[in-house]
């Protein structure tokens, strides 16, 4: 997760303790020093949900699925998460408010110490739950939305779901709640993007998460509809366009770009460009600090079944299953000769990642995109839009045109 | 045997926790929850050289036998010897030491969800 609207104008935000090291510098709750070692944990706590989305890579169903761990079992592993050091878990599905203990579950996680945030796609997020929420503890609720509602709707297989996911938004601030919104964008949707900005930060929504699709679950079916090298430069252009654009104009918000890290390279590039060299050497610093990608070490994913993967999108592998052992002894059990190579990626990486000059802020993007296309996880991520120059390698064919 | 539902392998004679061999340690049965709904999942052992043991690497969740291996062999290709697969729903999976999770979880924790029953 790379926060543009910090990088490019340095705003500050909760979580940014987590990415950024800024915990020094903020006036706002920072996530402590301490648990930066440990991950984020995605819990998919069902795999129920109340819609379809063509990129659902939980696959979620719209019929309860079985071994969906119990409301015991979901306290205990949350008490296992908080000894561990987790510092965030992450609610997620299916959709998690088809789970009716969901409240308690939240509740639990924050009487653990752990901070309690949730992915949802708001179209059964009415007042009193939200209300309830808060009451329990959670911290943050980010709504999917894809697109304006025709687009949106076609593509979560109901109509009105726009109109929903917005009342959900809507009954989270009136909550009190710190509400975003979650986009994945992909040639369906990339003409949306700056209307439904503009429409939710008229409505006071100032967090704007956006998301590469990656290729797990269904997203592995509709890669047709990825972004092209071109399409996926453009469309990050404009993301840090509409955040300096907004920025300018006295109404900050906070825009995040998620599951690409070749975006690294890129604002460091913009940066140099819009901004100068100091901006650039700033940003790069920052973004050092930030990791690169953090499949298999600063992101977990549990699913409903208690399986662990390496990240949410990748739902195909497990590292094995939270009924057997409690997570952090699963988590740090590097006798599993990929998760010990996922860590010292940068000893394994092969093809343009291997010399890349990004390759530490970057440290090739996603694995599980590698995997799918090249059958290596540790091959190219072929989402990666960066040129040879910005890549510092010379002489390379069959690479996105000319960059700006 | 707590109150915890099990898994309908674990009916399997062959498999009875509560029937453990003389001398042998009592045997937990709670692991035996389902893995994987709609896809089959498949537990996934790795040797990278000779001399090494088989190791246990997580699973693959996988329509079939050959395209577990297919998986298999994408994920462990690069430093597998050997690679062996199992169905997770032919496994039997006893916990002898450790203390599977709903037998951690809270005894008597009213249970609102249902979970398998679900």
């Amino acid at each position: 997760m790379i926060s543009v609207s910090k990088l490019l104008c340095d705003l500050d935000a909760e979580g940014d303790g987590l990415r950024y090291d800024a915990a020094a510098e903020s006036e706002k709750a920072q996530i402590r020093e301490r648990k930066q070692r440990r991950p984020v944990v995605v819990w998919n706590c069902t795999k129920q949900c109340n819609l379809y989305c063509d990129h659902c890579y939980a696959a979620a169903e719209t019929e309860p699925a079985p071994g969906e761990m119990t409301t015991a079992e979901g306290k205990q592993f949350l008490d296992e998460l908080a000894a561990f050091g987790a510092p965030v878990v992450l609610f997620s599905g299916g959709e998690p408010l088809a789970r009716e203990d969901l409240v308690e579950l939240v509740a639990h996680a924050s009487d653990a110490g752990l901070r309690p945030v949730l992915s949802t796609n708001g179209t059964l997020l009415t007042e009193e739950r939200a209300a309830a929420l808060r009451e329990a503890g959670l911290k943050y609720v980010g709504v999917s939305v894809d697109g304006m509602p025709e687009r949106n709707d076609a593509f979560r297989g109901q109509d009105g779901a726009f109109d929903r996911a917005l009342a959900g938004i809507e009954a989270s601030q009136s909550a009190g709640l710190k509400t975003g919104l979650r986009y994945t964008i992909t040639r369906h949707n990339a003409d949306d993007l700056e209307d439904v900005v503009d429409l939710l930060a008229d409505r006071g929504v100032d967090r704007f998460c956006f998301y590469h699709l990656d290729y797990g679950g269904r997203g592995a079916e509709i890669r047709d509809v990825d972004l092209t090298p071109d399409e996926r430069r453009a469309a990050v252009r404009r993301v840090c366009d509409l955040t300096r654009e907004y920025h300018d104009a006295g109404h900050e918000i906070e825009t995040l770009l998620v599951g690409n890290y070749a975006d690294a390279g890129y604002l460091v590039e913009y940066a140099r460009r819009e901004l100068g060299e100091a901006m650039a050497d700033r940003i790069r610093g920052y973004l050092l600090t930030n990791g690169g990608d953090p499949t298999g070490e600063r992101i977990a994913d549990v699913d409903y079944q208690g399986n662990v993967h390496l990240t949410q999108f990748w739902q195909g592998y497990s590292l094995g299953n939270v009924r057997d052992r409690p997570f952090g002894d699963i988590w740090t059990d590097e006798s599993n000769p990929l998760l010990g190579a996922l860590r010292d990626r940068e000893a394994h990486l092969t093809g343009r990642c291997a010399g890349c000059q990004y390759q530490d802020i970057c440290r090739g993007a996603s694995r599980l995109r590698a995997l799918s296309a090249g059958d290596d996880p540790f091959g190219p991520d072929p989402q990666c839009y960066l040129t040879p120059e910005e890549r510092g390698v010379d002489g390379e064919s069959g690479v996105p045109g000319a960059a700006d | 045997m707590k109150d915890e539902p099990v898994s309908t392998d674990m009916s399997d004679p062959d498999a009875d926790p509560d029937s453990p061999e003389p001398g042998e340690p009592a045997l937990d049965s709670a692991v035996g929850a389902p893995r994987g709904d709609v896809t089959r999942e498949w537990e996934l052992f790795v040797r990278e050289e000779s001399g090494d043991p088989l190791t246990h690497a997580g699973s693959v969740s996988a329509p079939s036998a050959e395209i577990a291996r297919e998986q298999a062999e994408r994920l462990f290709g690069w430093t597998a010897e050997t690679l062996w697969l199992c169905p997770a729903d032919e496994t039997r999976r006893f916990a002898a030491d450790g203390v599977p999770l709903s037998e951690r979880a809270e005894a008597g924790t009213p249970d609102r969800h249902g979970g398998e029953e679900a």
